[in-house]
């Protein structure tokens, strides 16, 4: 015998699977430890499988981005910054100092006995010809910490070391721009003036 | 305020800027939890495919030939990958939350308290004891809320063959619930 499916689904049905159907439309959300997790792999394998091109331009680096970085990765990618911060003795704790290459200033911030995560900071914009980074991680001050180029074009990025927590920057082109991260989190002050926030999670210990 | 498009983050990946993935995942998680959840019965496993699915995803992500529709692409892997998990893991039918789902769902952002009469509860106890295929179909079309042509490409099952899936899980899902709306 064939069974027959019958697609209009009566009254009194559509209501019995209205009643079981609902319940199971609820929200989930992922373990709030999902995407990092995810991205510990997805950076192990990503640079083999999609090597930065250096000739694209397409319209996403005309946008500033925000990558954080495991700090054994960003030590690797940042060999300048990383030798200030292991001289310093990052372990211990001690108040250190981070430069930024090619810019005149110094970033400055006080590690505290907390761990600390370098976290890279990518601007991209074509017509950019200085850019530099302001946060409450240097007092807001301008000409502390610049971006410089990366190499691909229009790509500036700076390493600075975070405590765990949460932080507040933006960016500011040819000296005079403010501009937000468009893909964070935005902050704005008693101004109006938008700031983007990023938070710095403590490392994961002994996951599985 | 701007969002990028999945085509203009899976276009910054596929150009070296591995970090872009974030904004998929972020953007996709949860809704691939639910199916995952409400298809394997528990947090921890959902949460298990989905790192391999969404691994998988990330490597094939050039394969991705409509970057515009990533999302029935990635939910297509999804959906293989709870095949997958749900055989591997065929000795322990009869999934029911564990306490260690319990404690999960009390501490996940946006998670509520058991429903009152915990009917939630029978329904998803009714839910697990359907066969994988049937409880696919009636996920896919009545609450991830599809069109059998959707599932059929996603699945690579006919669309009559789907219509009789859905139908079997609807008659089984009554029987097993008779007691909770007609007791």
């Amino acid at each position: 015998m064939v069974e027959k499916y019958d697609e209009n689904i009566g009254g009194e049905d559509a209501a019995f699977l209205e009643q079981v159907a609902a319940p199971l439309r609820a929200a989930e959300h992922a373990h709030p430890s999902f995407e990092k997790r995810l991205m510990e792999n997805v950076r192990i394998e990503g640079p083999a499988l999609y090597p930065v091109r250096a000739s694209s331009n397409s319209s996403w680096w005309r946008t500033p981005r925000v990558v954080r970085l495991s700090p054994l990765t960003g030590l690797a990618m940042a060999a300048g910054i990383s030798a200030i911060i292991a001289l310093s003795g990052i372990a211990l704790g001690s108040r250190f100092s981070a430069r930024s290459h090619g810019g005149a200033g110094t970033a400055e911030l006080n590690a505290r006995t907390d761990p600390v995560e370098l976290v890279r900071f990518v601007f991209a914009d074509a017509s950019a010809a200085r850019v530099e980074l302001v946060g409450d991680f240097n007092q807001w001050t301008r000409g502390t910490t610049q971006l410089k180029p990366s190499g691909a074009p229009g790509v500036w990025t700076v390493s600075v070391p975070l405590s765990s927590g949460q932080h507040e920057y933006a960016f500011i082109i040819n000296g005079s721009r403010w501009v937000a991260d468009p893909l964070a989190v935005k902050s704005s002050d008693d101004f109006g003036t938008e700031s983007s926030v990023i938070r710095v999670e403590p490392p994961l210990r002994g996951t599985t | 305020m701007t969002a990028l498009s999945d085509a203009e983050l899976i276009a910054a990946v596929l150009a070296g800027d591995i970090d872009s993935f974030a904004g998929l995942v972020r953007r996709y998680q949860d809704t691939c939890t639910r199916f995952a959840v409400r298809m394997l019965g528990s947090h921890v496993d959902a949460d298990d495919a989905l790192q391999s699915a969404f691994m998988r995803a990330f490597r094939g992500l050039r394969s991705c030939r409509d970057p515009e529709h990533f999302g029935g692409w990635l939910y297509q892997i999804v959906v293989n990958e709870c095949r997958t998990h749900a055989s591997r893991h065929r000795r322990r039918e009869l999934r029911f939350p564990t306490a260690e789902d319990a404690i999960e769902r009390a501490v996940a952002p946006g998670s509520e308290p058991e429903a009152e009469n915990d009917v939630g509860g029978h329904i998803e106890r009714a839910l697990s004891m359907l066969p994988a295929e049937q409880r696919e179909a009636f996920l896919l079309k009545h609450v991830e809320e599809l069109s059998y042509e959707e599932i059929a490409e996603m699945t690579g099952v006919s669309v009559s063959a789907l219509k009789m899936r859905v139908k079997r899980a609807c008659d089984a899902l009554r029987d097993l619930l008779e007691g909770v709306y007609n007791g």
